[in-house]
């Protein structure tokens, strides 16, 4: 049996409490400019594309599938980047999520994810004893902050995700020639609750992120260090976050090591290389300028930007959970990026960010962009030789 | 008035199957490292459940054999929406092979009194025998419908339609209650719980725990003394974890006559067939 | 220990239920004959099938002719189709008068339906979903071989006072039997009582399986980017195998298979006995799909294609003449049920 059918709309006081309750009334200085629609990149695709005004009306009116762009959302923030009244559209969607939980209007398979992770401590129902597989051969300790100074969290896509193991091996490549010293939490690292949170089930993040901070206290870890944008966008939602340890995206603690000329590069072959910037970097955390410090210390490296970079940049398609949604090949954000990637001219398109990785590598294989590669910023820092820096000058 | 639908769903809490071994020295099996899980068809099972309740109003109670240690599991299905839980716990239980199993489950739905339906998985995944759905209803004396994908109920009739799944199609029973249905795997989605009730959950108030004496069954007909089968011989089998990854080469023409020998191999159970244990 | 319907001394002989459906015998009732042909030769028993129907005179006189010592034969209009109630009833009052030591079913549904209902009845033990049987050195007890937590462990199993000895075995473990040269078997036909109140679910409609749900394919054929120009050799495969086809998304994508046959992360978690992969780079968006496979094939042209990880067996070449082989190859060997 499906949901009543409404036949007449009538303006229901309560479920509008109810709207506003989730949305925590954070859209009540949208006055329907319409420029969230208007950037939208939804607007790019073959989709319609999200207001936040006309989600909130069909969700107080309790539409039949008023919830369907509500879960179509990125949670990419171009919309909040522009939005005249600073409304924090991302955070009123996840709220309709909630929204969304209670009336169990949720696309088939996400309360499977969010199962996999109560069931298994990660959202692809793998094994937590297979955790630390990714790390096979590189002899990582285990964390301990009487010897350690830096928790590398690796995260559950790095860790289980074929092309993210990549990733997370390319990043202790880079700690290790910082001479970074670390640790990782093996195989009892816990989900940092990412897929709980975008998915839009509050209660259930708060839940693990109270264990988690009980955890990462415990382990007396004070500055941790992330692979995945995503992750590092998770913990600073965390309470405690500042006090008890600080977070960083590990392009944010490379950065400071190159700017400090603590590490170097052998460099490349003149290589034109462009940045796609994540959107829980650029738009949700401000950090457009790390990566490109970064690049730009890479000898033979050039930096063909694209159009739509920094905080103008144009999502992969998988935040906000739908990595674990279908898009349809004609709605795939990453094959125009893949496209205006390919338009500059680059032969690498680089990013820093498991999730952009397989939207992006999809997008390009889809867009035919054969002589394009998509590699994340550290394993461009290991292809460029990175090494602890030469002794300077000064020193010698 | 029609009254109240009384659905009874029995949750096996089975070990994960990939972290089960066979101890090499005791031939017996190790689950020491292994974390336990609702036994996956049993949450469709519960989910079936919460959508008739949904509909049509209702109690839901759940019930299941084990050691005390499954409680924290129960607490998952409560946190779904069960109303009640039983826990049939008592040491004259262990050891009991289906016929001794569904005797129990049996009694104990007997002694509630008015369970009009009683849902089961299709079968578990450590024993996975399917035959404790059949066996309960047998005990009880009731109509039994196994392997369904969808079970609508009609509340004036106190019917149930259930589309169920047969050898080479679909089979739709009318089934009159008080009836046993067990439910395949993945008919639907099991809605994940709440994780606020999931915390503040009474377990003392929410789980009735039952033992031997509880049921009143002569203590010889339960466990393993009421047992008939008995287990000869325990082994691993060959490539328990992980893939075994077998390199098969030749011109295509011998790749595809390997490739039939296996497959034909692995149909016919011999892929499954292990390496005694020593010992 | 609860009582048992008769005593070992008592019981006698080896019977298999001879299931069918609308006059046709199921394949995996032929499939035990043989292997109970075996079990009665090393023990010097009597092989009984039996059959259960609502009129039952054409297949009278197929299972005459089939490998058996005798046929019972229990026709009633009441089981003209099958019903677990109605059937276990009626085989019930044969079994407790003709005290069969050894009772083998398929372990089909209408099989373990039975089964289960009658071995509670019978207070008799019951193995099920049998590998393997054998009889115990030394006893003649019959051992079955089962496997549990996913295949993971296999038990052998025995029943050592309850008469009948009751397993169920799974389909297509054992060969069909080649057909008998002996005489025809004689039909004992038994008459049972059927009380109206063990017939209270009624069979409403039976169908064919009705739309794409790959979910629970058993068998599956998997297409991935590099099965371009290859999907009729697939299809035929599928067809040869009795597998439903499935696919990567990017195969989806190139519109080779609906979108309902995605298997992965975004797609469909499928969990068949047997899936086969032909040209998948082996991502993990698209493995997670297969991970619970009991047996995966994989063939890709690079050895290096991360989807060998996920395989039990592996084949670095291309698609188009290894498909082709092995559907040459089922189809002279007449497919593989
Ligand atoms: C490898 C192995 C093989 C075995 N083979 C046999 C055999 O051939 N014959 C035999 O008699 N015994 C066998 N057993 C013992 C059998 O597993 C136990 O009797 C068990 O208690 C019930 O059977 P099951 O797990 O097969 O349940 P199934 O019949 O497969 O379970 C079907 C459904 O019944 C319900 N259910 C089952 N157990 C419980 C429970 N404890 N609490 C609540 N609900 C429950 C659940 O809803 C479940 O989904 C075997 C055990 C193992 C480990
Ligand atoms: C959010 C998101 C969700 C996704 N969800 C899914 C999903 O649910 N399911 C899914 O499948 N994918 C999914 N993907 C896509 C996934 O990341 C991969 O891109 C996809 O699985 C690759 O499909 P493929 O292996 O068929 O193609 P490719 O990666 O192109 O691989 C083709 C393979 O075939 C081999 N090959 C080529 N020609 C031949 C030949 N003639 N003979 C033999 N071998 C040959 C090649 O060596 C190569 O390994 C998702 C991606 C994203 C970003």
């Amino acid at each position: 049996m499906t949901a009543p059918t409404r036949e007449v709309l009538l303006l229901d006081d309560d479920r509008w409490d109810r709207v506003l309750l989730a949305t925590k009334g954070e859209a009540a200085a949208c006055y329907q400019c319409g420029t969230c629609t208007a950037t939208c990149p939804w607007g790019l695709v073959a989709g319609p594309s999200i207001g936040v005004r006309s989600v909130m009306r069909r969700a107080q009116l309790g539409i039949d599938g008023w919830a369907e762009a509500v879960w179509r959302c990125t949670t990419c923030g171009a919309c909040e980047e522009h939005c005249p009244h600073e409304v924090p559209i991302s955070d009123v969607m996840l709220g309709l999520r909630s929204l969304a939980w209670e009336e169990r209007s949720v696309p088939h398979g996400l309360s499977g994810v969010l199962w996999d992770m109560h069931w298994d401590g990660n959202p692809w129902g793998r094994p937590p004893s297979a955790r630390s597989a990714w790390a096979n051969g590189l002899d990582i300790p285990r964390f301990d902050a009487t010897k350690h100074s830096v928790l590398l969290y690796v995260g559950c896509t790095a860790s289980y995700d074929r092309r993210g193991q990549k990733i997370a091996r390319a990043v202790v490549s880079v700690l290790r020639a910082a001479g970074i010293s670390f640790g990782t939490l093996g195989d009892e690292e816990p989900c940092c609750g990412d897929p709980a949170r975008s998915l839009g089930n509050e209660e259930y993040f708060k839940r693990i992120a109270q264990a988690n901070s009980h955890k990462l206290a415990a382990e007396r870890a004070t500055d941790v260090v992330t692979v995945s944008p995503h992750c590092y966008d998770t913990f600073t939602h965390y309470p405690g976050i500042g006090e008890a340890f600080r977070v960083r995206h590990y392009s944010q603690l490379l950065r400071d090591l190159v700017a400090e000329r603590k590490v170097s590069f052998a460099g490349l072959e003149p290589t034109k290389v462009t940045f796609h910037d994540p959107c829980y970097l650029a738009r949700h955390h401000d950090e457009t300028e790390a990566p490109r410090t970064i690049m730009a210390a890479i000898p033979g490296v050039s930096i063909e930007e694209m159009e739509r970079s920094r905080e103008e940049t144009l999502c992969c398609g998988g935040g906000g959970g739908r990595m674990w949604m279908e898009t349809l090949p004609e709605d795939r954000f990453a094959t125009s990026r893949a496209r205006e990637a390919a338009g500059t001219g680059a032969s690498y398109l680089v990013t820093t960010c498991p999730h952009c990785i397989s939207c992006l590598e999809d997008g390009a294989s889809v867009a035919g962009a054969r002589n394009l590669k998509v590699m994340d910023l550290a394993e461009l820092a290991v292809l460029a030789g990175i090494g602890a820096a030469a002794p300077t000058e000064a020193s010698r | 008035m029609t009254r109240e639908l009384h659905t009874l769903v029995c949750l096996k809490v089975v070990p994960k199957s990939e972290e089960v071994g066979v101890d090499r020295e005791t031939n017996t099996l190790d689950r020491a490292n292994a974390r336990s899980e609702i036994n996956p068809p049993d949450m469709n099972a519960l989910e079936t459940a919460l959508a008739l309740k949904d509909r049509f109003g209702g109690r839901v109670s759940l019930m299941s054999m084990g050691p005390p240690f499954v409680i924290p599991t129960l607490r998952v299905g409560l946190a779904m929406g069960a109303d009640h839980a039983y826990l049939l716990s008592d040491r004259a239980f262990g050891g009991a092979d289906t016929l001794a199993t569904s005797l129990t489950l049996a009694r104990a739905i007997e002694k509630l009194g008015d369970v009009d339906l009683v849902l089961c998985g299709e079968e578990s995944s450590d024993g996975a025998t399917a035959q404790v759905p059949p066996g309960i209803a047998t005990w009880m004396d009731i109509p039994q419908a196994t392997y369904a994908m969808d079970v609508d109920f009609e509340p004036g009739q106190r019917h149930l339609v259930v589309t169920r799944e047969v050898r080479d199609g679909e089979e739709v029973l009318d089934v009159p209650l008080p009836a046993v249905v067990s439910v395949k795997v993945s008919c639907n989605e099991p809605r994940f719980m709440d994780t606020g009730r999931f915390a503040l959950l009474d377990n003392e108030e929410l789980v009735t725990t039952w033992t031997a004496d509880d049921l009143g069954v002569d203590r010889e007909h339960l466990g393993l003394a009421g047992s008939p089968t008995s287990v000869a011989g325990l082994k691993e089998a060959a490539q328990a974890s992980g893939r075994r990854r077998e390199l098969v080469s030749g011109t295509p023409e011998e790749e595809g006559k390997i490739l039939y020998e296996r497959i034909i191999e692995f149909l016919r159970g011999a892929g499954t067939r292990g390496q005694e244990a020593p010992g | 220990m609860i009582d048992p319907a008769y005593s070992p001394q008592e019981a006698r002989g080896i019977w298999v239920f001879l299931e069918q459906d609308a006059g046709v015998l199921a394949p995996v009732s032929l499939e035990l004959l043989a292997k109970a042909r075996a079990l009665a030769t090393e023990s010097g028993a009597e092989l009984t099938g039996l059959l259960v129907g609502g009129d039952l005179a054409a297949l009278e006189a197929t299972a005459a002719k089939l490998d058996l010592d005798r046929v019972v034969s229990v026709a009633h209009p009441l089981l003209t189709q099958f019903t677990a109630e109605a059937y276990a009833h009626a085989v019930d009052q044969v079994i407790r008068t003709q005290k069969p030591d050894i009772f083998l079913l398929g372990a089909t549904a209408y099989g373990r339906d039975l089964a289960g209902r009658l071995a509670v009845m019978l207070r008799t033990g019951l193995t099920a979903d049998c590998t393997d049987l054998a009889l115990e050195a030394g006893t003649g007890l019959l051992l079955g071989e089962v496997s549990g937590f996913g295949g993971g462990v296999l038990a052998t199993i025995r029943c050592e006072q309850h008469r009948p000895q009751m397993a169920t075995v799974r389909p297509g473990v054992f060969p069909e039997p080649a057909a008998a040269d002996r005489a025809a078997a004689k039909v004992e036909r038994v008459n049972v009582d059927v009380p109206a109140a063990k017939c209270l679910v009624k069979v409403v409609a039976r169908h064919r399986k009705t739309g794409v749900d790959i979910s629970r394919a058993e068998r599956l054929v998997v297409a991935g980017a590099g099965a371009r120009g290859e999907m009729p050799n697939i299809e035929a495969l599928a067809q040869a195998l009795g597998a439903e086809i499935g696919a990567t998304r990017v195969a989806v994508d190139e519109g080779w298979a609906e979108r309902e046959r995605q298997i992965g992360q975004t797609g469909v978690i499928a969990r068949p006995k047997l899936a086969l992969v032909w040209g998948a780079s082996g991502a993990s968006q698209f493995t997670c799909g297969i991970d619970q496979a009991e047996m995966v094939v994989a063939v890709n042209q690079d050895p290096e294609a991360a989807i060998f990880e996920s395989a039990d067996i592996c084949i670095v070449d291309e698609v188009a003449p290894v498909v082709k082989a092995l559907v040459a190859e089922l189809q002279s060997h007449g497919g593989a049920e």
